[in-house]
């Protein structure tokens, strides 16, 4: 047991029992010692691999290279987001959230590091009750609804990946990285569906994925840039990248099916997410959209467009949190998350707004930051597949191109609308007297813009080397040759040339003087305000978007309601049946009889 | 190496290049303009005029809004078109990369509408905020159609995302916009160029009989010169990017030169008969027509370079 791996779990699990009995004043410290202790552990994977772990015969705990890259973001995620935690957690939930982030650390830890199939599972299934724990901790009057909703389809895809793991138990060794598992058996197609319903559930891809807006908005926001943005992500996606590299054995129509549904969650997330009036159902629904991105890359079987998937996981983690925890900023400030209600918080909040713009422009993909260098991978991968296919398939993959290029034009506008709302316009009286987040809050989202920026622009020096190429090659997807021409420093630099010169002119020039914003002769008032939340109003009015919109409002496409209304409707039925009348029982019993008969032939 | 880079981008064919360029072709559109008016239009330089005396006017900063997004966004506008100009330049002239593709040109594009939007809303004038919404919105009219048409040059040359492949394709098999799919692609993307450009009926977001100047109106003087700037610079590069994706590129020797030149009077007048014959549409009729007209068109294309044609 003197395994470093087991002490990436026994650590952050043993500092969640002792926090049950602390004092509050140790809770927090001993939680930052426990993340800076598990960060160095895992740092020195990086140098020496831990021998694996064998229990009764098997492998229990093994580390290869895609686990480390996981392993890693999910310490360096928890280290940032605590420090984000350190002041501002709600009183009434603290401790039991403080007992419950490091148990998720633990498990989550404990997952990607488990390659048998039962303790996968285990870790797996408590990963999604620690989830379970944060929702219920929420404090609007919808926590409760939403809570038993993200039990529902997380839990409820547990008991699939128990079914896919049990069927393709025999052929892959019970392992997750046995197989690979042939996909001509009904049992192994059978298995791999299974498999992906639970990493669709988990990393919130469609049509699994209605769970994560609605935990962004209830639950506390810190969680929600723990698990939906950052952990549950790297979870999902870990998982399905391992079922596309070797546990499974992947034909290209499979491959396609998966694309398709992962070009499907980047268009519906991101239309869900243009005409949200809260703040964090907006960013939850973003969360849902860029898994899109991910599980395309991944999906592909480009190797171009396998590393950008990955490296697209790890961005996302990054931006995603970022931006739930400045939404989070403001929100303690500001007292509200409607986007109808903020606006014009970028001047008394010119750092947490900041933070919050560069994290927006990297999750539009904007060069150079560091979204757009995982989604110009996944891209030039894309087309690249699209070269070596029939045209038939060729053409279907261009589509899916074409959706998700366009997808982040339709990123990029909801976050203009996000960016407007919350920071920029017209500011309200009420807020004159807003202060800038405390330190720690902003430390944590300042590092998170500052990774956006150095992935992006030390994209092949730091994080493709030292995470995702070595995951890549492992899995056989190595991609070959250079990664194109895009030089993001080059780029920088001439922009940041062009910009001084600009400067130098205006500085030069200038004449400058303040005033208010007249209107017609007269002062703006506030009743001018626009919030910017109905900016894209002639897209959810025109056909045939005004009818789906009205059906999404009715949660028709939901899983979720669909699911529970089915269960109601044929629970309705059996009570229906149930009458009393003795006669009516005979006649079951007799129609039973009959049916057995015809069937044993 | 690092010198050829700087004379690129600060002379040939980035800022100097551009910027004159675009000064004299915004020459250009508002003589053949007058002329459509049976007006005299105004002389050679007025431009330049225009410009340089907005640089000697007051800036009025607004007491409530954010100041430095407000004064970086239309300098971080000229410094993207700046970086537009020299990678598309330099890859049409000299057949050199400059750190880009296609791909990193359609985002970087993609960029400016977003530096329109964040200055637009940086004062919280409520005609500004409108307007910004609107460019976002014409933003995303556009954008799709336009995807699908550069799509094409790229299916054709081999799926292939570097200018250099395009071009070379076309040195080898003809000007794109002679095929089927090519010239439908050109249409689209002319089309598509009209509205990036927020020129007419594009020109939503400014709307002046609405919104007055839309984003633009808190800005003056120097700023609003880099604002002007910039929309001139645009009628060099988008040109200059179909003449590279569809028109086979520029060759600088001999007649070639001669034919670049008429390749980029022609975008550029075809640019102008479309702003002086059309009134502005109303937002959803834009939306409408590019994402229910235009995308199909354009996606037919797109399966037409598919099979070669």
């Amino acid at each position: 047991m003197d395994n470093p791996m087991v002490l990436v779990i026994a650590l952050p699990l043993a500092v969640a029992l002792l926090n049950l009995v602390l004092p509050p004043v140790l809770r927090k410290l001993l939680i930052v010692a426990g993340l800076v202790a598990g960060f160095v552990l895992v740092k020195g994977f990086f140098d020496a691999q831990p021998p694996d772990l064998s229990l009764l015969g098997a492998v229990v705990l093994s580390l290869d290279k895609l686990s480390l890259l996981a392993l890693a973001f999910i310490h360096i995620l928890s280290l940032i987001i605590f420090v984000f935690c350190l002041k501002g957690l709600d009183a009434a939930t603290e401790k039991p959230f403080l007992v419950l982030y490091p148990l998720t650390v633990a498990f989550a830890s404990g997952a990607v590091l488990c390659p048998n199939a039962f303790g996968f599972l285990v870790f797996w299934g408590l990963s999604g009750l620690a989830l379970y724990g944060f929702a219920l901790l929420g404090r609007g009057e919808r926590a409760a609804s939403t809570a038993k909703k993200t039990f529902i389809i997380v839990g409820g895809s547990d008991a699939f990946l128990i079914l896919g793991l049990a069927l393709a138990g025999p052929a892959s060794g019970w392992s997750l990285a046995g197989g690979p598992v042939s996909l001509g058996q009904p049992a192994g197609v059978l298995a791999f569906v299974c498999l992906l319903i639970a990493a669709f559930a988990k990393a919130g891809g469609f049509p699994l994925h209605t769970w994560v807006p609605d935990f962004s908005r209830d639950a506390p926001v810190e969680s929600a840039a723990f698990l939906p943005a950052s952990l549950d992500k790297l979870l999902g996606i870990f998982l399905l990248t391992r079922m596309m590299t070797g546990a499974f054995d992947v034909g290209p129509f499979v491959r396609m099916a998966v694309v398709s549904l992962g070009t499907l969650t980047v268009i519906i997330g991101v239309m869900m997410a243009m005409v949200q009036h809260n703040g964090r159902r907006l960013l939850g629904y973003h969360a849902v959209s860029q898994v899109g991105y991910m599980i395309m890359g991944v999906a592909s079987g480009s190797a171009l467009a396998f590393a950008g998937g990955l490296f697209h996981l790890i961005n996302n983690t990054l931006y995603k949190s970022g931006l739930f925890l400045a939404l989070g900023s403001v929100e303690k400030r500001a007292g509200t998350n409607e986007l109808d209600e903020l606006g014009g918080l970028g001047r008394v909040m010119p750092l947490t707004f900041l933070t919050a713009l560069v994290a927006s422009l990297s999750i539009s993909g904007i060069p150079p930051f560091n979204g757009f260098f995982s989604k110009w991978m996944i891209y030039q991968g894309l087309l690249e597949k699209a070269s070596s296919l029939s045209k038939g398939y060729a053409l279907w993959l261009l589509i899916c191109l074409v959706l998700a290029v366009f997808g982040s034009a339709l990123t990029l506008a909801s976050f203009m609308k996000f960016l407007h709302a919350v920071f920029l316009g017209q500011r309200r009286e009420r807020y004159a007297g807003v202060k800038e987040a405390p330190a720690n809050q902003w430390l944590a989202t300042g590092t998170l813009a500052l990774l956006c920026v150095g992935f992006g622009l030390l994209a092949r020096e730091i994080p493709l080397k030292i995470f995702v190429m070595p995951a890549a090659e492992e899995a056989g997807l190595a991609p070959a040759g250079s990664l194109g021409l895009y030089d993001p420093r080059l780029i920088l630099l001439l922009f940041g040339l062009a910009f001084v010169l600009g400067l130098i002119v205006f500085g030069l020039t200038r004449k400058t003087r303040t005033d208010e914003v007249y209107i017609g002769g007269n002062v703006q008032s506030e009743e001018f305000r626009v919030a910017g939340t109905e900016f894209y109003r002639e897209i959810t009015e025109m056909r045939p978007f005004k009818g789906i919109y009205a059906q999404a409002e009715k949660k028709t496409f939901d899983i979720y309601e669909l699911g529970s209304k089915a269960t109601f409707g044929l629970s309705h039925l059996l009570q229906k049946a149930h009458g009393g009348l003795l006669q009516v029982y005979v006649l079951f019993i007799l129609f039973g009889v009959l049916l057995f008969m015809v069937l044993a032939g | 190496m690092t010198a050829q880079i700087l004379f690129d981008f600060f002379v040939f064919p980035g800022i100097v290049f551009t910027a004159v360029l675009g000064l004299l072709a915004g020459w250009v559109d508002r003589k053949v303009s007058a002329r459509f008016q049976y007006r005299v239009g105004p002389p050679l330089f007025q431009n330049f005029n225009d410009v340089f005396k907005l640089l000697g006017k007051e800036t009025i900063l607004v007491k409530t809004g954010n100041r430095w997004l407000f004064i970086a966004a239309p300098l971080a506008g000229f410094a993207v078109l700046s970086l537009a100009a020299t990678s598309v330049g330099t890859a049409l002239f000299f057949g050199r990369a400059a750190g880009m593709d296609l791909i990193v040109l359609m985002y970087l594009l993609m960029f400016y509408s977003v530096l329109i939007v964040l200055g637009g809303a940086s004062p919280g004038n409520v005609f500004s905020s409108l307007g910004a919404g609107r460019e976002v919105k014409l933003l995303l009219a556009d954008e799709l159609p336009f995807i699908l048409a550069c799509l094409v040059p790229v299916v054709r040359s081999g799926y292939k995302l570097d200018f250099g492949a395009i071009l070379a394709y076309q040195a080898g098999h003809g000007m794109l916009v002679a095929s089927v799919s090519g010239a439908v692609a050109f249409v689209v993307a002319l089309l598509a160029v009209q509205a990036k450009m927020a020129l007419p009926p594009f020109h939503i977001p400014e709307a002046e009989t609405e919104l007055v100047a839309g984003p633009f109106i808190e800005y003056g003087g120097p700023l609003l010169a880099f604002w002007k700037l910039n929309q001139f610079m645009m009628l060099v590069v988008f040109p200059f990017l179909l003449i590279l994706l569809f028109w086979g590129g520029f060759d600088l020797r001999g007649l070639g030169l001669l034919w670049g030149i008429l390749k980029y009077l022609l975008i550029l007048v075809l640019i102008i008969i479309i702003k002086n014959t059309n009134p502005r549409v109303r937002t959803d009729t834009a939306i409408a027509f590019f994402w229910k007209y235009l995308s199909p068109l354009a996606l037919a294309a797109v399966v037409l370079a598919v099979l070669g044609v």
